[in-house]
């Protein structure tokens, strides 16, 4: 383990829970390019797979891990040293760019796709990027907190005109959404602070 | 090639016998020469991740049997020891062998089922149909322990649903004991079967290096010369205390990783056996009112079982706010579950790595400059299944 690296470029610590035990940094967007090259050919580290790439939209998070929309988050494993990595980076909703790191990991290009597809983070550089798990003529991202279930469009087959049709989603009954959350002990804190007033 | 002839792109798909499913390939050819093959998937795309957000714990562990449909249990697994990790609590040692011996079962499910396929991709037909009957007689067993085949919702946080009907371990030890026959006579039908040889051996070469550079994991990396397992290097449940090996390919071609996949049946038959023998008793799911839904016995006499019935599948249980990454070596590679929690009753976000998702990727690196013919034999060698590739 060269912690030096890691340390060279990370911009503080995530402030939450990784319960796994896994080492991770959080970088600055600007660096992840830099950071997968190091990883990957630093003879104390040498991260030679990656794992996966995914991103969570922070929108609606009851905790506050990042101040930005987004967080990508890059998995690593060493095969070598039987070691993994995380690499987190935020990411704002004003500015959805981010470098693709498919010219280091080839195996990046379909889980940036998948990123881009699902969530709208813009890869620069990508040799591909387009729509991997919707349909081709799909608008927005799926996966963000904004984006309804049950979606806005339908797709069946017409047997009059003889084609496939989209039509705007109509649910037979509004969707239900209940809450079953007890609100007793999610009050603690703020029974907390009542009683401290007094 | 002369100048007059353009190369021809062929739409291999959606509908395709040979593509295991719902695979759209696009593949430009140079008369029989692939030049280039490019995957267009998703078309069984069901939102998996966005409905398990809306779901809670307890109400998402179906959803992974969905994922890949043909080795349920494996991915119900990640899940179970993900949720475990962010709850901080051990399944009990009863529960953990029960949960690595259906896990083998279930192994042993996928490679015959990916086996035969392969086979009659390339011209084989009666391996698939003994293979289905020896299937069938281990869905048996899936259905003694869950009451489902197939989408079994059988392993779950904190350890597994119910504890396993009398007799059962009995008529497994028997039907085990007697499995290594059937894959003798597998073998004899395709080993050193010459038609089976000349369509797969040195097809779909993938070096030590390329099978690293592009990600593969599972017996795809280990027929490559990769001695990687998870159930070895990074052993889960009570993998560690359970002695078995791990086979290695040579030259990493679609050959090779039938014979890994051949040989991994005969270590996971030995697993079984092993945990047959070594089962202790106990309880099967951690006993904590606060996790595990009461008895139905209990609920007749106590109110408070009642309101923990009613709170555990109304809210469901909270898990503390965190982030983790849990994976098991499912038969077709490692299959992660990255989980973030917000402290709420429902996964904030559930993004599942699934392995045939990555080797499909490098499914153009391996055919190009094959013949259009040995597409199939490649597309089956890296068990491809789309439940889990569009999740």
């Amino acid at each position: 383990m060269s912690p030096n690296i890691l340390q060279k470029y990370s911009v503080g610590n995530f402030h939450f829970p990784i319960k796994s035990g896994i080492d991770n940094i959080l970088v600055n967007k600007d660096s992840v390019l830099e950071v997968t090259q190091k990883i990957k050919e630093d003879e104390d580290l040498l991260y030679d797979q990656l794992i996966d790439i995914t991103v969570t939209d922070n929108m609606l998070s009851k905790s506050s891990y990042s101040n930005e929309r987004f967080t990508l988050i890059y998995s690593f494993l060493s095969l070598k040293f039987n070691k993994r990595l995380f690499i987190f980076t935020n990411i704002s909703e004003d500015n959805l760019d981010i470098n693709s790191i498919t010219q280091i990991f080839e195996s990046a290009d379909w889980f940036e796709r998948e990123c881009y597809d699902l969530f709208g983070i813009n890869f620069v550089n990508h040799p591909n990027l387009q729509r991997i798990m919707n349909d081709y003529n799909f608008q927005g991202h799926p996966l963000r907190k904004d984006f309804p279930l049950t979606g806005y469009e339908e797709v069946r087959y017409d047997e009059n005109l003889k084609k496939v049709v989209y039509e705007p989603v109509t649910l037979k009954q509004e969707f239900r959404d209940f809450d079953n959350e007890s609100p007793w002990e999610g009050m603690k804190e703020t029974i907390k602070e009542e009683l401290e007033k007094k | 090639m002369s100048e007059n002839f353009k190369p021809v792109t062929l739409n291999f798909g959606p509908q395709h016998p040979a593509a295991h499913g719902v695979l759209r390939l696009l593949v430009q050819l140079e008369g029989e020469v692939v030049n280039k093959a490019e995957p267009h998937i998703g078309l069984l795309h069901r939102g998996t991740e966005k409905l398990i957000e809306q779901k809670t714990y307890t109400q998402a562990i179906p959803y992974f049997d969905r994922l890949d449909y043909v080795s349920p249990m494996c991915q119900e697994h990640a899940f179970a020891l993900a949720v475990e990790n962010l709850l901080n609590i051990e399944a009990p040692k009863r529960a953990q062998y029960i949960r690595v011996m259906f896990a083998e079962v279930t192994r042993i499910l996928n490679h015959l089922l990916n086996i035969p396929a392969f086979a009659m991709d390339i011209g084989a037909a009666t391996p698939m149909l003994w293979a289905f009957e020896e299937r069938e007689k281990m869905l048996e067993f899936h259905e003694a322990v869950s009451g489902a085949r197939f989408h079994a919702a059988y392993f779950r946080p904190g350890g597994v649903h119910q504890d396993l009907p009398e007799n059962l371990l009995e008529k497994m030890k028997k039907y085990f004991t007697n499995f290594p026959k059937f894959i003798d006579t597998l073998e004899e039908l395709l080993t050193e079967n010459r038609i089976f040889k000349q369509r797969s051996v040195d097809i779909g070469i993938l070096k030590k290096d390329d099978a690293i550079r592009l990600s593969c994991s599972g017996p795809v990396l280990r027929a490559s010369g990769v001695a990687w397992d998870l159930r070895k290097s990074q052993p889960y449940d009570v993998y560690e205390d359970l002695d078995f090996d791990i086979p290695v390919g040579k030259t990493g071609d679609t050959y090779d990783r039938y014979l890994v996949r051949m040989e991994e049946m005969r270590e996971s038959v030995k697993i079984i056996l092993q945990c047959i023998e070594n089962i202790p008793e106990g309880p099967v799911m951690v006993e904590n009112n606060k996790i595990t839904p009461p008895k139905r016995s209990e609920m007749k006499n106590s109110m408070e079982a009642i309101i923990h019935h009613f709170k555990l599948f109304t809210e469901g249980y909270r898990v503390p706010e965190g982030i983790t990454y849990k994976s098991v070596e499912a038969p077709k590679g490692e299959f992660g579950v990255v989980l973030v929690s917000d402290g709420s009753s429902k996964p904030y976000r559930c993004k599942l790595r699934a392995p045939g998702f990555v080797h499909l990727q490098a499914l153009h690196f391996l055919s190009k400059g094959h013949q259009l013919a040995d597409v199939p034999s490649i597309l089956g060698s890296l068990d491809i299944v789309f439940g889990e590739v569009d999740r």
